[in-house]
């Protein structure tokens, strides 16, 4: 790259850049040299915006540098690689669809959240995922209808949401995922809450809690004691708040039982006791059996994992129909990852679980970096080659002196064949 | 080669003791007896608002307790700097933070969120034939829900205090704020016109501590549900 006092083309260039001329908006300063010093050849007007700095991105995108665009790299392949493992099949969606298509069934929950684009070339809406749980159920339904279940398909990618939140700004979400589509057993569930943990465990995430929680739970004691309209409205909001207060206040006959399930949230064990001594309504009892039944399969192939239990909670699961997931862990705010039963292609009983590889990247503890090592000019290449292979990262000198191995960040130096600790001989 | 800007500088990493977020000021002090009842015992300078300090030790080693802005608790909670606060409910209504639960009603800091208006022009008009109203407030989100689900849009003029001069100085006609009295209303020449909810202050607690939460955590859930006679 030209830099500044690199060589001769470079004041040409910049002049050239400074006095660009964007259409509508006078001359303004470009180039990142000429904003630094605060110098334009014509001042733009007054009124304009100040000109944006190259190295300002939209709101919610950020770029990964070095060292960490790998360890993410890294992170994602660790955990499909543990996806596989338990015979989850790759499948590859592409980031843009028709807008009908992705939005349909479970899609809808999401609608929101996903930029809208027209298609120049069918002059048809698309829509740019905003997660990809929809996308892999429509496969599902579609292409792979006759594929033999329950079908296991798992996905790495990522998606555009059209906002953040305060607490978790991000607006493009990386996304590592297991879909098992196809059993409506609890045994299934429990598979994928196991497979997040061992796959969460192998980039060195020891201290995953997973709180599992019935999304359909609190909808159907609501719909039961037939509370509709505001008080309805209010109701969800008091309970998505644990505000026992408004839940007294608006839960009417239901308070009690609202009141006692809330306070329940925590451990498993106090939670699960909580939610037997509470007296369900028709629609609502299985649902609860579903959730015991699942913590028992979780603690009979993991016993060691952490699970909370939260029975009312509702959040972000618009799609979710059964037994869903959160995971945390100790310490952060952040979500790793959530997952849950859902219907697949509005008929196939499906559970998944996502993680959120940017998560993954901020909680999981750094692998060592690579070793960096000099390549003098006479190293010997099947040496450097065999270095490579180990797990060293070599760096060609391009014709420069050995002088220049520390500046690069090098710790270690070849010359010929003998791999030599920098600032030694 | 190292980040100059590693992703993980966003989020630092979280404090190892349990931290409870109070504000200053007025519910300050109706938190004594409650914080004494539920066995949390602060350093005594933690009530004196001229002490600099503002991270205090308990007798127990395991929570430290932070005085902040009655605003502020509730952000301290949401970004889980503080696993637990206590604020207001008008906080709540204002921001409003998904991350935040207020599983506990203190009962103290009772206080109503109205609308207010000059006694004069009260009287004149309801807000049947307008599209839109001016209002001042320290609240303009709950202000504008308000007004929204009446059909109204409120211009919010916002300030961070000394509200009731709005509408004296022609800022603008009606106020949104919280009243325990009234007292400071009359002085200057305005009336409620609609109350929009009472206010008590509520025990929050960040949603992420209480789903990966400790028995530390729990016991003090329970402690202040037992100060509450709750339990």
């Amino acid at each position: 790259m030209a830099g500044p006092g690199d060589d001769g083309l470079w004041p040409n260039l910049q002049q050239a850049r400074e006095t660009t001329e964007l259409p509508g908006r006078g001359f303004v300063a470009r180039g990142a040299d000429a904003i630094a010093a605060g110098r334009t050849l014509r001042p733009a007007p007054m009124t304009d915006d100040p000109p944006l700095h190259p190295a300002l991105l939209p709101t919610g995108l950020c770029d990964l540098l070095p060292p960490e665009a790998e360890r993410e790299a890294q992170a994602v392949a660790r955990v499909m690689q543990v996806f596989a493992s338990h015979g989850y099949q790759r499948v590859k969606p592409p980031l843009v669809e028709f807008a009908d298509s992705l939005l349909a069934g479970s899609g809808a929950a999401v609608a929101e959240q996903t930029f809208r684009l027209v298609d120049p070339e069918s002059q048809r809406m698309l829509g740019l995922r905003a997660d990809i749980t929809p996308q892999v159920a429509r496969i599902a339904a579609t292409r792979l209808a006759d594929a033999s279940r329950p079908l296991r398909l798992c996905y790495a990618g990522q998606c555009l949401r059209v906002r953040g939140t305060q607490i978790a700004p991000d607006r493009q979400i990386g996304q590592a995922g297991i879909e098992l589509i196809g059993s409506t057993s609890p045994a299934a569930d429990a598979e994928i809450v196991v497979v997040g943990a061992e796959a969460l465990m192998a980039i060195g995430i020891a201290r995953a809690s997973f709180d599992l929680t019935l999304p359909p739970l609190a909808p159907a004691l609501i719909d039961a004691a037939g509370i509709t309209g505001p008080e309805r409205q209010a109701l969800a909001h008091a309970l998505d708040r644990k505000d026992a207060a408004a839940v007294t206040r608006h839960g009417g006959a239901l308070a009690g039982t609202l009141t006692s399930l809330l306070l329940a949230a925590g451990p498993a064990d106090r939670a699960l006791a909580a939610l037997a001594a509470a007296s369900l309504p028709q629609p609502a009892a299985p649902l609860a059996e579903q959730l015991v039944a699942t913590v028992a399969a979780i603690r009979q192939l993991a016993p060691g994992l952490r699970i909370t239990v939260d029975p009312i909670e509702f959040r972000g699961f618009r799609y979710h129909t059964g037994v869903s997931m959160t995971i945390y862990t100790p310490g952060r705010t952040e979500e790793l990852g959530r997952g849950g039963r859902y219907l697949s292609g509005e008929r196939e009983p499906a559970t998944g679980l996502t993680l959120y590889s940017d998560a993954l990247l901020r909680v999981a503890p750094p692998p060592p970096d690579r070793t960096l090592v000099y390549l003098a000019a006479n190293a010997d290449p099947e040496t450097a080659g065999r270095l490579r292979e180990e797990g060293y990262a070599t760096l060609a000198a391009l014709g420069n002196g050995d002088d220049q191995a520390a500046r690069l960040g090098c710790t270690h130096i070849l010359r010929g064949s003998e791999l030599l600790p920098l600032g030694g001989k | 080669m190292t980040a100059i800007h590693p992703a993980s500088a966003l989020a630092p990493p979280p404090p190892a003791a349990l931290v409870l977020a109070l504000p200053k000021g007025r519910i300050l002090e109706e938190c004594a007896p409650l914080l004494a009842a539920a066995g949390i015992r602060p350093a005594p300078d933690y009530a004196d608002e001229g002490s600099r300090r503002l991270r205090f030790p308990t007798d127990d080693p395991g929570l430290d307790v932070v005085r902040v802005r009655s605003f502020d608790v509730a952000t301290f909670v949401a970004f889980g700097a503080a696993a637990l606060g206590i604020c207001g409910a008008d906080v709540l209504m204002e921001f409003d933070y998904p991350e935040i639960y207020a599983p506990l009603d203190l009962g103290i800091g009772r206080c109503r969120m109205v609308v207010a208006e000059p006694a004069e022009e009260a009287a004149l008009q309801g807000l049947g034939r307008l599209s839109r109203v001016r209002v001042a407030t320290k609240y303009p989100n709950v202000a504008r829900r308000h007004f929204a689900a009446r059909g109204v849009q409120a211009d919010v003029v916002t300030l961070n205090g000394s509200v009731e001069l709005a509408p004296g100085l022609g800022i603008a006609r009606r106020i949104v704020d919280l009243v325990q009295t009234g007292a400071t209303l009359a002085a200057n020449g305005l009336v409620i016109t609609d109350v929009i909810a009472p206010v008590t202050s509520r025990l929050i607690v960040n949603r992420s501590a209480l789903k990966t939460g400790g028995e530390a955590l729990f016991s003090l859930l329970a402690a202040f549900r037992r100060a509450l006679g709750a339990d």
